[in-house]
């Protein structure tokens, strides 16, 4: 009888954790990942401009079908800024400005057994003076501006300003972007981002 | 419309738009029934401010009154962070985007509810196999909405494994969602008289969700440390509560029950309720709609494939919609002219919720708070939307 004793239940349960990115994933939803294709198809958020697909636009709304389908690649970021001083432990602190729950729901999950960001040497912090990285939600919003700055200054040097889903990089189809887009070292693409990506792209932004 | 008409109030209250009263089947002009808090803080109290920004999932404004233990009111500010989405004068399938990210975690929700009034006002019947394929979208998204709900529970507790087990389950259903959807969110898998989710043999694997969860439920129901925490802990006795916070008062307050716009009476579903009233309720409540959702899922899989290509064509009227979102009643209403959204009005179910746990949450005490918030599931998201 094992009751009442988690953990012999988590024991139980065996290593659930995969292998990525050694092994690639094998399951990613369709409409997180890249699209190809040709021609203009109309786009409510401009992301298709004279053929050219711009990630950090896109809210994946199926608009452009068939012009444009997704080929299943999740590394849809920008990284204009690398910090390998964050190569042993990266702490993130989640902004939410104005985000719908989609994002916040995606980064929660890097934590999730599947995924298990700790293993990276990823972890959340509840305060800016601890972070590293800072990780905006959703669209600009009039209430969250004050405390958005307040964090910004709060965090010491070096730091990484990331820019997490379509609304925060560019606002997407629900307002205007969280900062302007060049105030962001990262730019992880998305509505909302795959759980695979925002690893990739955390990975990356430490110079691995 | 069918499902609604402007008559006295019949049924019980669902809440305010900007200019009507909804009730379960009718709908009046607005009163001035919502009041503004008047509590003063008395002078041996002080506020302890909670966020906006505090590591929580979601940004919220929370102000504690406090003489120092006990919690003597609680204001919950959701415009900080109020997102006013412009719709009026837009085509009714572009206002649908945007209408799937007030609440992204509980898109499908939020769709088929916003595109079951938009059918309404064109006079659309949809086929069955749609509905029923909306009902196994919105039975999906509550099975992995109520393992959020608990594992944030036993987050506060600070139980790791159950945590992570939970975790683990909630991201299996967001893959099984994504795989049959080509989105973990639903985002552009509803559309006006269609849908393109797959629900091919879907029972069998939120069969197994539900199964695993019940070893994890059996273990926190044996576990006297996290019981302890949630008796008694927030009291909800607000006859108006809506969703899992009144079932678990003993009301019979359901949509799926006392709303046409979804046919539920079809799957032979019995509503979960529970008398407990406090936190250990709505767990209750929460962790057994788990497998009356995937008993709803197993009943109508087959009974939804094969769906067909559905034509329709764009007409004026009004329409008006309300399905039980994970959290409760979920309404929509939408006037159509010129082919554009004139009007439209829109009640989700965390303003009632949010209404519900500050008057439970008078007479706890601090180390109660994380246990009651988390109880009711409110999605402060959704709470902070004004449509124009």
């Amino acid at each position: 009888m094992i009751k009442g004793l988690w953990f012999l239940r988590g024991l139980r349960k065996g290593i659930v954790t995969e292998k990525f990115p050694e092994v690639k994933p094998g399951e990613v939803a369709l409409w997180s990942t890249a699209l190809k294709g040709d021609g203009n198809p109309q786009c409510p958020v401009e992301a298709i401009v004279d053929g050219k697909w711009i990630f950090d636009r896109c809210i994946f709304c199926r608009k452009c079908l068939p012009s444009y389908a997704p080929n299943g690649n999740f590394n849809i970021f920008k990284v204009r800024k690398k910090e390998p001083s964050f190569n042993k432990s990266f702490h993130l602190f989640p902004f939410d400005s104005g985000a719908c729950g989609a994002c916040n729901a995606e980064l929660h999950n890097i934590a999730s057994p599947q995924y298990d960001m700790t293993r990276f040497g990823i972890f959340f912090t509840n305060t800016p003076r601890h972070a590293d990285a800072i990780v905006i939600m959703g669209v600009w919003t009039q209430g969250m501006k004050k405390a958005l700055d307040l964090a910004l200054d709060a965090m010491p040097g070096p730091k990484l300003v990331i820019a997490l889903g379509a609304c925060a990089a560019t606002g997407g189809i629900m307002g205007k972007g969280a900062l302007a887009e060049e105030k962001y070292d990262v730019v992880i693409g998305g509505c909302p981002p795959n759980p695979y990506t925002i690893l990739s792209a955390l990975e990356k932004a430490r110079g691995d | 419309m069918h499902w609604y008409r402007n008559d006295e109030p019949q049924g019980r209250f669902i809440g305010s738009t900007a200019n009507m009263d909804i009730y379960a089947e009718t709908y009046t002009n607005a009163s001035a029934r919502q009041k503004e808090s008047t509590y003063r803080k008395a002078d041996q109290e002080f506020i302890f401010s909670y966020g906006p920004a505090s590591g929580m999932l979601e940004s919220s404004e929370i102000d504690l009154f406090t003489p120092g233990e006990i919690i003597n009111h609680v204001d919950v500010g959701t415009d900080v962070r109020k997102r006013i989405l412009r719709l009026a004068r837009s085509n009714p399938v572009d206002a649908l985007m945007k209408i799937e990210r007030i609440n992204g975690f509980h898109g499908a929700s939020h769709a088929i509810c916003f595109i079951s009034a938009l059918e309404d006002a064109m006079d659309i019947i949809p086929d069955r196999k749609l509905q029923y394929n909306r009902i196994v979208q919105i039975e999906c998204e509550r099975i992995r909405s109520n393992l959020m709900v608990i594992e944030r529970m036993a987050q506060a507790a600070g139980f790791g494994v159950p945590v992570n087990q939970l975790a683990f389950l909630r991201e299996k259903m967001s893959r099984i969602i994504g795989r049959r959807g080509g989105h973990r969110y639903f985002f552009g898998v509803n559309s006006i008289n269609n849908s393109c989710f797959n629900t091919e043999v879907i029972g069998k694997q939120t069969g197994s969700v539900a199964e695993d969860f019940n070893d994890i439920f059996r273990g926190l129901s044996e576990s006297k440390l996290f019981i302890n925490r949630l008796q008694d802990n927030g009291i909800n006795r607000d006859s108006l509560s809506i969703g899992p916070a009144a079932r678990a008062s003993g009301m019979m307050h359901d949509a799926r029950m006392d709303s046409g716009t979804l046919p539920y009476e079809d799957t032979s579903y019995a509503i979960v309720t529970n008398d407990e009233k406090d936190a250990y309720g709505r767990f209750m409540v929460r962790a057994e709609e788990i497998e009356v959702s995937s008993n709803i899922i197993k009943h109508l899989e087959k009974r939804c494939r094969d769906l067909g290509k559905y034509d329709y064509s764009m007409k004026d009227g009004e329409g008006m919609a309300r399905v039980e979102s994970p959290p409760g009643d979920l309404f929509c209403s939408v006037k159509i002219a010129g082919g554009k959204l004139e009007s439209s009005g829109y009640i989700p179910p965390s303003i009632r919720n949010i209404e519900s746990f500050r008057e439970s949450m008078k007479g706890n005490i601090f180390t109660d708070f994380h246990f009651n918030w988390e109880s009711y599931g409110i999605w402060v998201a959704e709470a902070g939307v004004v449509l124009q």
